[in-house]
């Protein structure tokens, strides 16, 4: 029997002709696709509209299978889009866009098992895989191990089949926390084992829900995964920084910076550049996009950016140092050494002048007695000036 | 290349590494030079020594720059004098009272104070540079000039130079993505401070030792330094 397209699997579940173009719509603006209106003289020729490729792909396309994993992680990812403020859309495309297997979600089991290698089964160089956390890759991948076969094995088993994966959350696109310094268990990215299928990374801690579903419309509307920076990043999302959309980036022109959390710049609104904000670094769209129903972000919440979309973001120097700040500060006992070794050389370089005007002094009162003592020391000293630079 | 990468070493072990050669490198200098022997001042006493040395810096440093007609700043060497004093100025306000620099300084060193308003240190930095710029020209067409500089000097314009130009794109968000701009800014900061104890940008300290000894010197023999 065919598949139903998603179209029929709407209306069957009672959604008019009218809320759908509303979706299809809505899922354009999400995906951020753009429209060029034709225009003759330039030679553009009439496209359709970004609601149309969208309705275009829900009427003729089946449902997109998604076998979404879990490694290393604290399930913040899978937490936000469950819990999403904009629930209507984040589970529409789980529930209706998109099959889904969740590990998590689904209670893991022997049933969950089964179910998922069914699912890999039937839907193999179909489906798209999902990984939210970090793989690790100490020790055979045995610091991270469901159902008895490690994470390593897990993957490669998952990706076998996979036409795409999507790697959402800081930890399964760069490691994340379980990747921070010291790194015990060599928590790794995704993109860094998976060479032979495309990936992408999602990076957040969490990942911002309407990124990741809209990256998963993306691959199903267009049939691939959509353009992304050079840390896999789909550009769309992250081809700004919070910097550049940040609410507080007058006061950051103005130079008025809040000093700390509570004084009067900080009640004013001002930059949070000094409180360590890693806006001007950070890729990502919470300004743009901003959180629960676009109703704010941390920095309109008070609170510097932590750069939770860039790789290292735990070993940046603190959350709440400045960003123009040394990642190391020398010590005290470093800077001791570094001026004892100053003092060291120095001396014994002016120990061996020394001794050399001596010499030199001796020569000159033994050739004549003339001038006083000290004279001999000039011819010297000029010299060593001289090499200056 | 994944420059955030590039920035991290250039803001961690880079600046690390620099910071120790530059504090060493500072330290042979100065007991190099003080080792070199000093000669007894035979001269009879016959004013301040602390007096001369005051004096000499309220000329130098801190007043007389400031009138011109005093210093008979436009008889001699105007440009020098000008600009050289600007990009003096702007390079001390933009190191001392530039918010980005004070947290530099506060994780250095924990002590912190308040910044100039930012379009003040910036205007400061824009003259900066303009004033290193003329210099250049100037270098590159003064006939004498050009007959006295020598490799280490165009060094030293360059190290100077780099840190201020891409400290200011870097500020105004212009051309580069601010990853880079910023990693390119600290590895010419990096440039410049192991370059200094090398070379004569090193009299951002010696100043002070040959402006003290003059002064004093001057106050002894009680004429004007």
């Amino acid at each position: 029997m065919k598949e139903k397209t998603i179209y029929e699997h709407l209306r069957d579940k009672g959604l008019s002709r009218r809320d759908f173009m509303k979706l299809c719509g809505t899922i354009a603006g999400m995906m951020g696709l753009e429209f060029s209106p034709p225009v003759k003289a330039l030679g553009k020729l009439a496209h359709p509209t970004p609601a149309e490729v969208v309705a275009r792909a829900l009427t003729t396309k089946p449902k997109l299978p998604i076998i979404w994993l879990e490694f290393q992680d604290c399930a913040g990812c899978s937490e936000a889009i469950s819990r999403s403020s904009s629930p209507s859309l984040a589970k529409l495309v789980l529930n209706d866009i998109a099959i889904e297997y969740h590990e998590t979600l689904m209670a893991a089991g022997s049933q969950a098992e089964k179910a998922k290698e069914e699912c890999m089964e039937k839907y193999r160089g179909k489906y798209v895989l999902v990984v939210e956390g970090s793989p690790t890759v100490a020790d055979d991948g045995i610091y991270c191990v469901v159902a008895g076969k490690s994470n390593l094995d897990l993957l490669k088993e998952a990706t076998a089949g996979a036409a795409a994966v999507i790697a959402t959350g800081n930890c399964a696109s760069f490691g994340g926390i379980p990747g921070a310094n010291p790194n015990p268990t060599r928590a790794c990215g995704v993109a860094d084992l998976i060479k032979d299928k495309p990936v992408i990374n999602i990076p957040g801690c969490p990942a911002i829900p309407e990124v990741t579903t809209g990256t998963i419309l993306y691959f199903l509307i267009m049939g691939e995964l959509p353009k992304t920076d050079h840390l896999l990043r789909p550009l769309t999302f992250y081809g700004h920084t919070i910097h550049d959309h940040c609410l507080r980036r007058p006061f950051y022109e103005a130079g008025k910076f809040a000093e700390s959390f509570d004084d009067e710049g900080a009640r004013k609104g001002y930059c949070l550049y000094k409180l360590g904000c890693k806006g001007p670094t950070t890729y990502n769209a919470c300004a743009a996009l901003k959180w629960e129903q676009g109703l704010s972000y941390p920095v309109q919440s008070g609170h510097p950016c932590l750069g939770c979309s860039e790789p290292h973001f735990w070993d940046g120097g603190g959350f709440y140092q400045g960003q123009s700040a040394a990642l190391i500060p020398p010590e005290s006992k470093t800077t001791a050494v570094a001026a004892g070794v100053g003092v060291a050389i120095g001396a014994a370089l002016a120990g061996v002048n020394a001794a050399k005007k001596g010499r030199a002094k001796k020569a000159l009162t033994s050739i004549s007695a003339v001038g006083p003592g000290e004279s001999g020391a000039k011819p010297i000293s000029q010299s060593e000036s001289k090499k200056e630079g | 290349m994944d420059w955030s990468e590039i920035l991290r070493f250039s803001r961690g072990p880079l600046f690390h590494l620099s910071l120790i050669i530059f504090i060493a490198g500072m330290t042979y200098r100065l007991l190099r030079i003080v080792l070199l022997g000093w000669e007894r001042d035979r001269t009879k006493r016959q004013g301040s020594k602390l007096w001369g040395t005051i004096l000499n810096y309220l000329r130098g440093l801190i007043i007389l720059p400031f009138i011109p007609w005093v210093r008979r700043t436009f008889r001699n060497n105007a440009l020098t004098f000008i600009a050289g004093g600007f990009f003096h100025l702007s390079l001390f306000v933009v190191l001392a009272f530039g918010a980005a620099h004070i947290l530099v300084w506060q994780s250095l060193c924990g002590i912190s104070w308040k910044p100039l308003p930012t379009p003040i240190v910036d205007w400061l930095a824009a003259v900066g540079i303009i004033s290193l710029l003329v210099l250049l020209i100037n270098r590159l067409t003064h006939p004498v000039l050009k007959l006295l500089t020598k490799l280490p000097i165009w060094i030293n314009w360059t190290v100077v130079f780099l840190p201020f130009i891409t400290g200011y794109i870097m500020t105004h968000h212009l051309w580069f993505r601010y990853e880079v701009i910023f990693s390119l800014h600290m590895i010419s900061v990096c440039l410049l401070l192991i370059w200094i104890p090398l070379g004569r940008i090193s009299h951002f300290l010696f100043y002070f030792f040959s402006k003290t000894i003059h002064g004093a010197q001057a106050g002894k023999r009680a004429v004007t330094p």
